[in-house]
């Protein structure tokens, strides 16, 4: 996937791209909206990730250039304004979606390829891992062939450690995954233990494999790489 | 009062006194003036009649039957100045009290002392006080009636400006971003009442918009590298790293989301504060709640809480829809995390009114009004940020519900009146109109 990173915060770019880069993606990086304007002329992107606070001009305005060049990416929208206009606004001009900052990378990525799944870029909605077949139509869940009973919630967190192999989930970002941003509440974390084990257990029970590590106190990790 | 009665009162009040004392004034001088006339006349017609007598005419030549007294008082009798004496009597065959004033004067005629004395009937004193009163009460009547009259028009001529700045100020917002616009007026007090309004409007107007980008200012400048710190630690996590470390980088881990969540948290309160989120239409709020409880129904699941749901369908309220599922999920994530620990239950109620959930749980050690207060909590140590509760108040105030909290029996009480004011509000809006009716203008 061809990622067009469009941030002026080089710290958070370098984040992003390190991120992106090790997932295989080729992400380059615009730290201006002149700088993605010419980009955006020369290449195809599959995605644009695209801040909206620039140094040389609102971001979207960039959403407006995209638009009447008919370039067909996908476009996230990462932004520290919280402000319900800008979610609005950004939503209705084209964007995907919208995520603020401080965001999980994780969180990230999963929109990301939620993103590239909508849009029918890789032509499916199915998504796989040895085993594994997820249907992210129909919420659908199969080990071996065998349709796994697991709730909504439990269905997103397959999805969000597939689609995040063997990278270390933090609980913090499992929590802001399933349940959203805005309860006052760090208990969750509770929650995603049981969560987690659930699915552990409903996969065992389907003769999967278990590939779900814990990660000393930090929080979970899909391992690919177990037998 | 408006403002030309007073006046109309306070000049009624000193011209009443005026005329009062200009009254008493005026009745002795008329007393004093009819009295010394007469006292002259008299005292005239004695020296005219001393006169005659001294140069051996008749006295009643002069006299043609009025009443004078002569007396001859012998050789030694002392010569006095003249003296005047007044009776009042009251005189049977008219019915009336009359006045009388005699004067007697002494002279030294051929060697022998005389005393002429001459009276009168003068106009009663009592007889101008009354003519007096009568024309005061006419000069008072017509001029309350000239005050009321021109008060009333002039005052509109000339408070005509100050009409205009209240409105203007009455229908001034601080959200809208606009300067008011005062007209120069040719009166002195209401140029500096403008001149000060002006001021002040202007000042609040910029400092809103200051406050206004400070919080947006906050958010962002606090995200971006909230942002940075968090992704760098997810990078770091990636890398080799000993379990020691581990445990370092969950701790940081922790306090950061803390932090995200209290700057996210604070600045929502303070966009709330600005009115940032004006609810424009009404909303389903049965499918609000039925969408936040299906969300958080497998957490209640894994915590073993029995729900009891009882959810009215067609409930609409005006409220931003954002604000719907933040009220909501904030008050189903405290009433789940502040559960017992087994067999908890939680009740949610909602009708065309109202919103009510309860939820079994420990006694609160603080009065349960204080929980709305920011960072109060039950328990000071506990895992929350304790703003949830805030955030719902702050929703509530602003779309003006009410919401009580109470803990009855083991069970912690959140009730939220969508309609609580649409007697009361109308009330107030009365209790302005009496308050300035002249605003109507």
């Amino acid at each position: 996937m061809k990622v067009l990173l469009i941030e002026d915060n080089k710290e958070l770019a370098a984040s992003v791209h390190d991120y992106l880069a090790r997932e295989g993606y080729i992400c380059e990086v615009s730290y201006t909206v002149n700088d993605a304007q010419e980009k955006l002329h020369l290449f195809q992107y599959d995605c644009i990730l695209l801040d909206i606070m620039l140094p040389d001009g609102n971001g979207l305005a960039l959403l407006e250039f995209v638009r009447s060049e008919n370039i067909q990416s996908g476009i996230l929208i990462i932004s520290a304004k919280n402000a319900l206009d800008d979610r609005i606004n950004g939503l209705e001009s084209g964007a995907d979606d919208y995520l603020t900052k401080p965001f999980h990378l994780s969180e990230l990525h999963a929109r990301l390829r939620a993103i590239f799944r909508r849009k029918k870029l890789d032509g499916t909605n199915i998504v796989t891992f040895n085993e594994f077949i997820l249907n992210t139509d129909t919420l659908e869940a199969s080990v071996n062939g065998t349709v796994l009973d697991i709730t909504r919630k439990e269905f997103d967190l397959l999805l969000y450690f597939l689609v995040n192999k063997n990278r270390v989930l933090s609980r913090q970002s499992i929590a802001a995954h399933l349940w959203g941003d805005y309860t006052d509440d760090l208990s969750n974390f509770d929650f995603v233990y049981q969560h987690v084990k659930n699915l552990r257990k409903k996969i065992s029970a389907a003769e999967g494999t278990d590939y779900i590590d814990t990660v000393y106190g930090l929080g979970y990790k899909f391992n690919s790489a177990k037998e | 009062m408006k403002i030309v009665s007073k006046f109309t009162m306070w000049y009624l009040c000193i011209s009443l006194i005026a005329m009062l004392i200009g009254g008493v004034f005026a009745y002795y001088q008329v007393r004093n003036g009819i009295n010394n006339a007469e006292t002259e006349r008299l005292k005239n017609y004695n020296d005219i009649i001393a006169e005659q007598i001294r140069t051996g005419n008749a006295p009643d030549k002069y006299m043609r039957g009025r009443p004078v007294e002569i007396k001859i008082l012998g050789k030694d009798a002392p010569i006095t100045t003249a003296e005047v004496h007044q009776y009042t009597y009251y005189n049977p065959d008219i019915k009336h009290r009359e006045c009388w004033l005699s004067v007697k004067s002494f002279y030294k005629i051929n060697d022998e002392t005389y005393s002429i004395s001459s009276y009168n009937y003068v106009t009663k004193a009592n007889e101008i006080l009354m003519g007096l009163l009568s024309s005061f009460i006419c000069i008072v009547a017509l001029s309350l009636l000239f005050v009321i009259i021109s008060g009333s028009v002039i005052s509109k001529l000339i408070l005509a400006p100050f009409y205009h700045t209240v409105k203007t100020i009455q229908t001034f917002s601080i959200k809208s971003k606009q300067k008011i616009q005062l007209p120069k007026t040719g009166t002195k007090e209401l140029n500096e009442l403008n001149v000060f309004l002006k001021k002040m409007t202007d000042k609040a107007v910029d400092e809103y918009a200051a406050l206004k980008e400070f919080s947006e200012n906050a958010s962002h400048e606090l995200q971006t590298p909230l942002a940075i710190i968090r992704s760098k630690m997810e990078l770091l996590v990636e890398s080799d790293i000993t379990e020691e470390q581990a445990a370092l980088i969950a701790d940081m881990q922790n306090a950061i989301e803390k932090l995200s969540k209290i700057n996210r948290s604070l600045t929502l309160l303070t966009k709330l504060e600005n009115e940032e989120y004006d609810a424009t239409k009404d909303i389903k709020f049965c499918r609000s709640a039925k969408d936040s409880l299906s969300a958080f129904s497998d957490l209640m699941e894994v915590k073993g809480i029995c729900l009891h749901r009882q959810i009215d369908s067609n409930v609409t309220v005006m409220l931003n829809p954002a604000l719907a599922d933040i009220l909501l999920n904030n008050l189903l994530s405290n009433a789940i995390r502040h559960n017992l620990p087994e067999n908890g239950q939680i009740d949610v109620l909602l009708t065309k009114d109202k919103f009510c959930i309860k939820n079994t749980g420990n006694p609160p050690n603080i009065p349960t009004e204080d929980l709305f207060r920011r960072f109060k909590k039950v328990n000071q140590s506990g895992e929350s940020i304790g703003i949830g509760l805030a955030i719902v108040k702050q929703i509530c105030d602003l779309n003006k519900f009410k919401i009580r909290y109470t803990f009855e029996e083991g069970w912690h009480i959140i009730e939220i009146n969508f309609r609580p004011i649409s007697s009361s509000s109308k009330l107030l809006q009365n209790d302005e109109r009496t308050l300035h009716p002249e605003i109507q203008l």
